[in-house]
């Protein structure tokens, strides 16, 4: 039995309302938002439905010029520069007049992450947590994507494909643990196809991934598949293989390297393959490799439900992939969110961590406060659920 | 005379005879490119399971159009080898001048109406004998097996039945 | 499975041959019928496996056919090869269409008492988990060593498996005990590598971890203790060789555990 309503909301009211804060890669997100006290709440599993409204979600991305990659150092400075900003914006557009009245809780995303990042944002957490005299929640991030996943899709116990820039995971539900039944052997998903953006020297705004599904969709060559090796070794899957070859093919693309038989004619010294051409048979293989783990996990664990969380989570070919395996697994569905969740942002951390926090976890010391560059999905006691 | 249809491909129906104590195996090798038989060496057929096998895996073969050979029959005689090379096949497979026994597969095709029949006991000089395992054991030569069959020196079946799963999982993959 | 897949296989197998869909697993589906492919119905209750690699439809067809071909035959071919190593149980190759990604293969195992299903280890598992029923029994511990034992022997062989879980193991019984088969070889190879080794044993504890996460300690205890034997057993070398696979085995855990996460 879960009794979501363990900690009653300050001040007699009927309702929780939670500050989230993250920061563990490039985007900087403060999110508000508000769960009405239940009474069904008090026994069962509801987690997945807590009538949320989110007041406000904001984000800043720090963007990098074509052909870098962002660093902790910079990306750090960005997120003190714009903390104070957003927090104030996100708590005039939920209407939060006095957070020390109205706020329960402060979420911050304890780790994964780069830890520059992470502590500049842990820092704004504690100050206002300090400030105001609100308790704090540590959150996983991972954690957080699986939550908002769940809430905004009212999923109930889907398989979840999380894949971001820095992770790649399939993880299903099990005994109060979210555990992990296949992830990447070596690099993210996200990771691959960004630093093969930067070989192609694309701009990283909105997002590399973003400008590579475009780039796969211009694509006039289909039916031609560049050969890529596919390495999928039983639940988990492999990528920086992938990714050398195709960051060598791309860069005898630029060099103009006539011997290369895969690009270009043998006889005519014709160019046959084209960077548009690359990008989509990337996509298709990486793609193909995610479904397919994806859909072991779905055998092996019984279930027809799947949920894509994380940043790639947007791309909409992978959406379609897994939508028709989901189908023709008889029943199957898949459940994916919006840009705005999708990619990372404050208002998954203050979901996820409302839920803790409503079950008494409740950070008790500052010196608990600690950013942690690695942090596992299933070191998390989730006890939220059955 | 045993009569075997392979439920896939219902079009055909394969009769398979086994002769003992044949006195003219050379004269029916001469004969060879006029008769639509498959003459096999018993030396190298343990079971019934093998032979079938074999015509199963001719079967699928034709189905995709990847037949070497010119007709089903002597497919069914190609793909009783683990190689893929067709003339080792048949010389392997095939009776001998001087075989004593031998295997004799006909195909029948149900769908033609041309059916020629031609009298096994004219052409073979033998006595028929029932086409089972038993009689089957009185024949192989378990060496010449193994060899052809390159089969692992630590693999040491205990009865015909392992002996036999073996060749038909070389049989299966020959060519893949 | 949907309609559409076994009306798919039907017609494949022509209504020659009735089929009872059983399982479908992430890239095979899985059928039953009492109709062998060549030979004559020796008893009524006969059964054989068809596993069928269905085409998927959501990847690109140039990747779809090649990897369905690549893994008809990998499987085949393992199976061919093990089955000539005394000592590892695998099931029985009846024949193979390479160009369909269809096998027929022997049946085995049996349904577990009280609705527990078809006897695969996590099945087995799950059993000996239920209420009235001792988790670390006898029975499971000795079944546990003997999986550990076909692992063994099949590394020890510089063979990988490639997706061991234990819905990939099945229980076939033998004179009152269970004789573990290792089954699904889509994903398996040949291999010298401490690494696919280590990672092999890796995706097992995992998977034990995950289906199995309250007992999971002890029977991976078992399992390893199952598949050290098997390497002990062949003196100095085997002490050697089984040194390396477990060092390697610990570094792959660590690379999961200590893997950097970013955002």
């Amino acid at each position: 039995m879960v009794n979501l309503n363990t900690i009653a909301p300050k001040n007699g009211r009927s309702y929780y309302i939670a500050l989230g804060l993250e920061g563990s890669a490039n985007k900087l997100g403060v999110g508000v938002i508000k769960h009405p006290i239940l009474k069904e709440q008090e026994i069962g599993d509801h987690s997945h439905d807590c009538h949320a409204e989110i007041l406000s979600n904001i984000r800043d991305t720090y963007t990098t010029p074509p052909g870098e990659g962002f660093l902790p150092r910079d990306t750090a400075r960005h997120h003190r520069n714009w903390c104070v900003r957003l927090i104030k914006r996100a708590l005039k557009e939920a209407k939060i007049n006095d957070p020390r009245l109205d706020l329960d809780v402060i979420c911050f995303t304890k780790g994964p992450g780069m830890g520059a990042p992470l502590h500049s944002v842990v820092i704004a957490a504690r100050t206002c947590s300090l400030l105001w005299d609100i308790p704090l929640v540590r959150v996983n991030h991972c954690v957080g994507h699986i939550e908002m996943g769940r809430e905004i899709t009212k999923a109930v116990n889907p398989v979840v494909l999380y894949v971001s820039g820095g992770n790649t995971q399939v993880i299903a539900y099990s005994e109060n643990r979210y555990r992990i039944f296949g992830e990447t052997l070596d690099i993210a998903i996200g990771n691959c196809l960004d630093r093969f953006a930067r070989t192609l020297k694309i701009p990283n705004a909105p997002s590399p991934g973003y400008n590579i599904e475009q780039l796969a969709n211009k694509c006039k060559n289909k039916d031609q598949l560049v050969e890529l090796p596919y390495t999928v070794k039983g639940m988990d899957l492999s990528m920086s293989g992938i990714l050398a070859y195709i960051d060598s093919l791309a860069k005898d693309l630029f060099k103009g390297n006539k011997k290369n038989k895969i690009l270009f004619d043998t006889k005519t010294g014709e160019q046959k393959v084209t960077v548009e051409d690359l990008c989509y048979s990337l996509q298709e293989n990486l793609f193909a490799m995610l479904v397919e783990i994806t859909e072991r996990a779905m055998a092996h664990v019984n279930t027809s439900q799947v949920l894509i969380v994380g940043g790639v989570g947007c791309n909409v070919r992978l959406q379609e992939m897994m939508a028709q395996m989901c189908k023709d697994r008889a029943n199957g569905q898949v459940h994916a969110t919006d840009e705005r969740f999708c990619i990372d942002n404050g208002v998954m951390i203050a979901q996820a961590g409302l839920l803790q926090y409503r079950m008494g976890d409740v950070v008790k010391d500052l010196k608990e406060t600690i950013v942690t560059q690695k942090f596992r999905t299933d070191e998390v006691y989730v006890s939220w659920r059955e | 005379m045993s009569s075997l249809t392979i439920p896939q491909f219902p079009a055909y129906q394969f009769q398979i005879t086994l002769f003992q104590n044949v006195s003219n195996a050379e004269t029916i090798r001469s004969k060879i490119a006029d008769l639509s038989y498959a003459f096999i060496d018993p030396k190298l057929i343990v079971s019934q399971e093998q032979l079938y096998s074999a015509i199963y895996k001719a079967l699928i073969e034709q189905k995709y159009n990847r037949l070497r050979t010119k007709t089903l029959h002597s497919e069914c005689l190609f793909c009783l080898g683990p190689t893929s090379n067709i003339g080792d096949a048949f010389k392997k497979f095939g009776i001998k001048d001087d075989s004593r026994e031998l295997i004799c597969l006909k195909v029948i095709n149900l769908s033609d109406n041309n059916d020629v029949k031609e009298d096994l006991d004219g052409i073979i000089d033998g006595e028929r004998i029932v086409f089972n395992d038993d009689n089957l054991s009185k024949f192989y030569d378990r060496e010449l097996i193994r060899k052809t069959y390159k089969l692992d020196k630590h693999f040491v079946p205990g009865n015909t039945e392992e002996l036999s799963r073996a060749l038909v999982n070389a049989i299966q993959l020959r060519g893949l | 499975m949907s309609q559409e897949l076994v009306d798919q296989v039907s017609k494949y197998l022509t209504p020659a041959i009735p089929i009872e869909p059983i399982s479908q697993g992430a890239e095979a589906v899985v059928f039953t019928t009492t109709i062998h492919p060549y030979l004559p119905t020796i008893n009524e209750k006969q059964k054989f496996i068809i596993k069928y690699r269905p085409a998927k439809r959501y990847r690109h067809p140039i990747i779809d056919r090649s990897l369905t071909k690549h893994r008809t035959l990998s499987e085949s071919r393992l199976l061919a090869k093990l089955y000539q190593i005394p000592g590892i149980h695998v099931p029985k190759l009846i024949a193979c269409d390479p160009y369909n990604g269809c096998i027929w293969l022997e049946f085995l195992g049996e349904d577990l008492p009280d609705a527990f299903g078809f006897s695969n280890l996590k099945n087995f598992l799950w059993m000996h988990a239920s209420e009235n029923q001792n988790p670390y029994g006898d029975i499971v511990r000795e079944t546990l060593f003997k999986v550990g034992e076909q692992i063994g022997l099949l590394h020890w062989n510089d063979y990988c498996h490639g997706d061991l879980t234990s819905s990939n193991i099945v229980l076939v019984k033998k004179d009152e005990k269970w004789e573990p088969y290792l089954i699904d070889f889509g994903l398996g190879s040949t291999s010298n590598l401490v690494e696919d080794k280590g990672v092999d044993l890796y995706v097992l504890e995992r998977a034990i971890l995950s289906t199995h996460s309250s007992y999971a300690e002890k029977y991976n205890e078992w399992l390893i203790e199952g598949f050290s034997e098997v390497y002990k057993s062949n003196g100095k070398q085997g002490a050697k060789k089984l040194n390396e696979v477990m060092k390697r085995f610990g570094e792959v855990r660590l690379r999961g555990r200590k893997r950097s996460m970013l955002g």
